[in-house]
């Protein structure tokens, strides 16, 4: 069966040929054998395809057409058609293409089309995993000369246009099935990917590659808990500190607090007079003091150097001046070169004072400079935000639009740093209460000096404060957008001569102007006065203060602790929500009269309904390397459903000439449990178990000589414990054993009495269906005589010899055969040594063979063409066997048909 | 604000089939009781955040497959328990019976310091009653557990179990911690020691080469 030594021949001597397999390849009407040849040459692969005489022993019987190298442009999909979708295991169909070729093949069912497709898969997937190296199939110029030079070759090879018709009828066969259900839509789109997969015939490759998958995957049961234990706290500390800001209402209550704001530009004097008439003037002890000072010092040394000796002095004079019946604790004080703003709680509130900050922004030479600008105070009070801003914006009458610029920069570039470092800085208006003071420096305008005082000794501030650049901006939304001010009930502030109250006297003769002012946002906040202190005369300005009662969230800890709970709560109940899960169609699957190479299968649904999309995967059990036992496969093994989708798995069976032997004896049973993994979720279990019924493939020659009944007729104890037994020591059992096993005499005999002038025996493939036939009648004894064509029964009975556990030439005696294969007499005296039903099996063998060389004028078999099918059958290495090897137990096997 | 989780814990809830595992899961989860019993094929689990001593406290509780011929792959689950929690039915002496083999699965491969409680479900059952909760204070007793009757119908019991392991996790972790840094201090002792002794021989030595 092994033609790869007929093209190895015709290749040059560092190219292999890895396996050979005989195809029919789909021309328009018909179709046509060809042999292909997988070809290595330095790690590069390609396909050779040869037409070919009979079987192919010899250079000359091959004659090469094309190359199809393996690259990234190659590609080998299943085609399934029609009947072919009902008949899993069928014949296998193919289409290769490469570049803009393609061509279509039908591999005939056996070990040989498997192997084949495994090794060109292997040769795919090793280009595929290696993308940058790619190959240069510079070796295979030299033939493509030769092809060239050929006309035939392109018959075959029809560009693509031609083949569209066939492609279209794909196609419609894919819409086809569409409608059929989703197991077949499963099985198609299946055979768009570009590997062949999902058919019994190429059981062993798909298995190895998805072990590949579990392999490298990991996720196993072992490492999944770590994955889940890693804790994504942050996430849900936000969630919840979200939640807790949402339900502010269910755990807080307002409570009224008492806040002083006071705003005094010195203009760089140094205290002179008490500030009690300014700072006491109310007739309770305020709650919290905020007081804002500019032009604290007006010296170059605390323009460039921000240090001035004022700060005490003022700091001293304040702390003077506080209401006298209260205890207060300084808790924050921010100056930038002469704007300074000072922070005072009474004492018994400091402990629920927290999140202090402070920032300040220069507005002043160069848009940049601290001799303007602001000086912010931020703190938490009970669950309040509160910020205070005490600024001094740009001066002169007419630079009004420079005082608004000045207040839109200080709203954005001012920004308090938050105590958890991934949280974005805060600004002035996220706070719950925003206080701004200071000397904003907003004149009178469109007003003449007189007129203006004029309207100030009449006490008219109602119609004054209209021509107030302020209260216009404000009106025209250019400034303070949000902010409140109090009814202005006092004469302006500025500019007096200083120690006195009289009106500015200097050259410049300045208006007068509320410079001095005080505003708010937020809600419940109450103010309570807002006045200027005409007393205090140290300045040429007068002080402003205003006091405010404003509501202050309080928590109630009991409600607190309830509304978090209940966040808790809920928040687990999300992640709980959101642990992916699947509904699955089916837990148990049972697996009735599993055959030898029979495949079955049977469809697991997944449906997801769980609120998030999720990623499943077959995973290993403990202390085992694949996710099923070798016989089962979950086709797909891993993959990915969508909430609301569903995916249909198909379980296979498969038993082949690796899983058999310990089926047949029932040292294993069609028994496993797959756990189905969910990438951070639960673990199915799924439990397949079936009966197989045993066969006399892969079962050993030892035990078949010593079964007088069909194997299936054999009690499973008898079968496990010939199983055990040695073929050394024939002594333990009491009944004399066949000479050969019954079943490997009943295909001989069949062939020798109807076969001996068959043509192409042992070279055509048989029938699938018969080779069933077959099986089950050396299996069960029924039929009488064996059914099938003479090519079926010929491979089943390579079949049978492929599959025996133990080949014909025991693994121990290889070697020596390998050595002593030049020698015939040698060669004998080693099977003469073979243990006894072995030795019968093979002089049996080689007798029938010889009984057929007899006849080869009519069947036109020949000695070499036996010894290249025989030879790889009878001495198998338990090691891969490479090219020499193979030649000597060719050589080997020769001198018995002779 | 600080934060809110300190620590998380995994929990396991062994025991025959149909002594009420999930049952006793989805009442302590989501404070839900379906008596229906619908066989857990696989490892489900659930998340839970309770608050003990000041200390809020994250578990994942596993509910495993009770059915005997998952429990080779279950066993598999066993290592990444800190707490387990054997359950049985008070009405099903079988299901108490066989918390001694739960027990030697879980010795042979759960970690050495897992916490572990035994509860009898399925309390409010008085009239069917096979197991008297002496019996269950006893064997709970042989192998140095705590013990409690519980009811995921009624819900008695059941937040009681859960927290219950989970502070004794918690007690075993601080324990751990405290052996830590009582090895740490000692080892720190003996390294003072060392060096003030070398540096007493340096000094012994120096005075002799004078």
């Amino acid at each position: 069966m092994d033609q790869s030594i007929a093209i190895q021949e015709t290749l040059a001597k560092e190219e292999n040929c890895i396996v050979a397999a005989q195809c029919e390849i789909l021309l328009e009407d018909f179709s046509e054998s060809r042999l292909l040849g997988l070809v290595e040459c330095s790690k590069e692969h390609a396909i050779f395809i040869y037409s070919h005489r009979r079987m192919a022993i010899t250079a000359d019987d091959v004659s090469l057409e094309d190359i199809v190298p393996i690259s990234l442009d190659f590609a080998v999909v299943e085609v399934s058609s029609a009947e072919q979708l009902v008949v899993v295991g069928a014949d296998t169909r193919v289409r290769m293409s490469y570049k803009d070729e393609e061509l279509e093949l039908t591999l005939p069912f056996g070990s040989q089309s498997r192997l084949f497709l495994c090794e060109v898969n292997k040769a795919w997937s090793d280009v595929c995993r290696s993308p940058a190296q790619v190959p240069k199939f510079e070796w295979i110029n030299k033939y493509k000369k030769a092809i060239k030079s050929q006309e035939s070759v392109k018959q075959f090879i029809a560009p693509l246009e031609e083949f569209s018709n066939k492609v279209n009828q794909h196609q419609e066969m894919e819409k086809v099935s569409d409608k059929k259900g989703s197991l077949e839509k499963v099985k198609t789109s299946n055979s768009v990917t570009p590997k062949p997969k999902g058919n019994s015939s190429q059981e062993n490759q798909s298995r190895e590659e998805r072990d590949d998958l579990v392999r490298s995957s990991s996720h196993t049961t072992s490492n999944k808990a770590q994955i889940l234990a890693m804790p994504q706290f942050g996430l849900r500390d936000n969630l919840i500190k979200c939640e807790l800001l949402k339900n502010e209402d269910l755990y807080t209550y307002l409570e009224n607090f008492s806040f002083f704001l006071g705003t005094y530009n010195v203009n760089g004097q140094t205290p002179k007079e008490s500030l009690r008439p300014w700072l006491s003037c109310t007739l309770k002890p305020p709650d919290i003091y905020c007081l804002g000072f500019q032009e604290l010092d007006l010296s170059k040394e605390a323009f460039f150097f921000n240090d001035t000796p004022k700060e005490l002095e003022w700091t001293k004079a304040v702390s003077d001046a506080l209401h006298a019946e209260a205890q207060y604790a300084l808790v924050k004080l921010v100056r930038l070169v002469g704007i300074m703003l000072i922070f005072y709680v009474k004492k018994e509130h400091a402990e629920f004072i927290s999140d202090v900050e402070t920032d300040y922004v220069g507005t002043g030479i160069m848009g940049r400079m601290g001799n303007k600008g602001a000086v912010a105070i931020r703190f938490r009070f009970h669950n309040s935000d509160i910020c205070v801003v005490n600024s001094h914006l740009a001066a002169h009458v007419e630079e009004y639009e420079r005082r608004n610029q000045d207040f839109k920069d200080i709203c954005s570039r001012l920004q308090f740093r938050q105590l958890d470092p991934t949280q974005p800085p805060l600004t002035i208006m996220k706070h719950d209460v925003v206080l701004w003071i200071g000397d904003l420096n907003y004149r009178i305008s469109d007003l003449d000096v007189d007129k203006v005082k004029d309207l100030i000794t009449k006490n008219d501030f109602e119609t004054l404060h209209s021509y107030d650049q302020l209260k216009r901006q404000i009106d025209e939304e250019a400034v303070f957008v949000g902010f409140e001010e109090g009814e202005i009930d006092f004469q302006p502030t500025y500019k007096y001569d200083t120690g006195s109250d009289k009106w500015d006297t200097s050259e410049k003769c300045r208006i007068p102007a509320w410079c001095d002012r005080i505003l708010w946002k937020g809600k419940n906040i109450q103010q309570e006065h807002y006045q200027s202190h005409m007393a205090v005369r140290t300045s040429d300005h007068k002080p402003v203060s205003s006091l405010f009662i404003i509501g202050i969230k309080r928590v109630n800890s009991e409600a607190y602790k309830k509304t978090f709970e209940e966040i808790v709560r809920n928040i687990d109940k999300m992640e709980n929500e959101c642990i992916p899960s699947l509904s699955l169609s089916k837990r148990e699957f049972h697996f009735k009269d599993v055959k030898y190479m029979q495949h079955q299968a049977e469809a697991l649904s997944l449906f997801n309904d769980g609120q998030v999309p999720c990623q499943f995967e077959f995973i290993q059990k403990p202390n085992e390397s694949t996710y099923s036992k070798p016989w089962l496969t979950a086709n797909p093994s891993k993959g990915f459903i969508p909430q609301g989708g569903s995916m249909v798995i198909e379980l296979e069976v498969f038993v082949n000439r690796s899983t058999a032997p310990d089926l047949n004896c029932g040292k294993q049973e069609i028994e496993d449990i797959l756990v189905l993994h969910l990438e951070r979720g639960k673990d199915y279990f799924i439990s397949v178990t079936g009966n197989y019924l045993p066969s006399c493939f892969g079962t050993s020659i030892y035990s078949l000589c010593h079964m007088r009944e069909p194997v299936q007729d054999m009690p499973i104890q008898t079968l496990l414990k010939l199983a055990e037994m040695s073929p050394d020591d024939d002594s333990s059992t009491a009944e004399k054993p066949l000479d050969i096993p019954k079943e490997l005499w009943m295909m001989v005999d069949h062939l020798f009495r109807n076969a001996v002038n068959q043509e192409d025996l042992f070279q055509q493939p048989g029938l699938r269906t018969e080779f069933e036939e077959i099986r089950d009648c050396l299996d069960s004894g029924m039929p009488d005589s064996l059914p099938g064509s003479n090519h079926s029964v010929a491979e089943a009975l390579l079949l049978f010899l492929d599959a025996l556990p133990e080949p014909v030439i025991p693994f121990s005696f290889y070697q020596q055969c390998l050595e002593c294969c030049s020698s015939g007499a040698q060669c004998e005296k080693i099977v003469s040594m073979l243990p006894q039903c072995h030795k019968n099996v093979f002089s049996y063998l080689a007798a029938f063979l010889r009984e057929l060389l007899k006849n080869s004028a009519s069947n036109g078999l020949d000695v070499s063409i036996l010894v290249t099918i025989f030879a790889s059958l009878l001495l198998k290495s338990p090691k891969k066997q490479d090219l020499a090897e193979k030649t000597k137990t060719q050589e080997f096997f020769q001198h018995f048909l002779n | 604000m600080a934060k809110q989780y300190d620590v998380l814990f995994r929990l396991l809830l062994l025991g025959d089939s149909g002594v009420g595992k999930t049952c006793m899961l989805r009442r302590f989860t989501e404070g839900e009781f379906d008596p229906s019993h619908i066989s857990t094929i696989g490892v489900d689990f659930k998340m839970k955040t309770i608050e003990i001593d000041g200390l809020r406290v994250r578990v994942q509780i596993w509910d495993t497959a009770g059915q005997e011929r998952y429990q080779t792959i279950t066993k598999q689950y066993y290592r990444r328990a800190q707490g387990i929690i054997f359950v049985y039915d008070i009405t099903d002496r079988a299901s108490f019976q066989h918390i001694a083999k739960w027990a030697g699965d879980v010795d042979e491969n759960a970690p050495d310091d897992v916490q572990t409680i035994l509860v009898g479900n399925k309390a409010d059952e008085e009239c069917s009653r096979q197991v008297t909760k002496e019996q269950g204070q006893k064997l709970a007793e042989t192998y140095g557990m705590e013990f409690f009757e519980a009811s995921a119908s009624t819900s008695s019991n059941i937040s009681e179990s859960f927290i219950r392991v989970t502070e004794l996790v918690l007690q075993a972790q601080k324990r751990d911690v405290d052996n830590l840094l009582g090895s740490l201090d000692s080892y720190l002792d003996q390294v003072a020691l060392q060096e003030e002794k070398s540096s007493q021989d340096n000094h012994t030595q120096r005075t002799c080469a004078c």
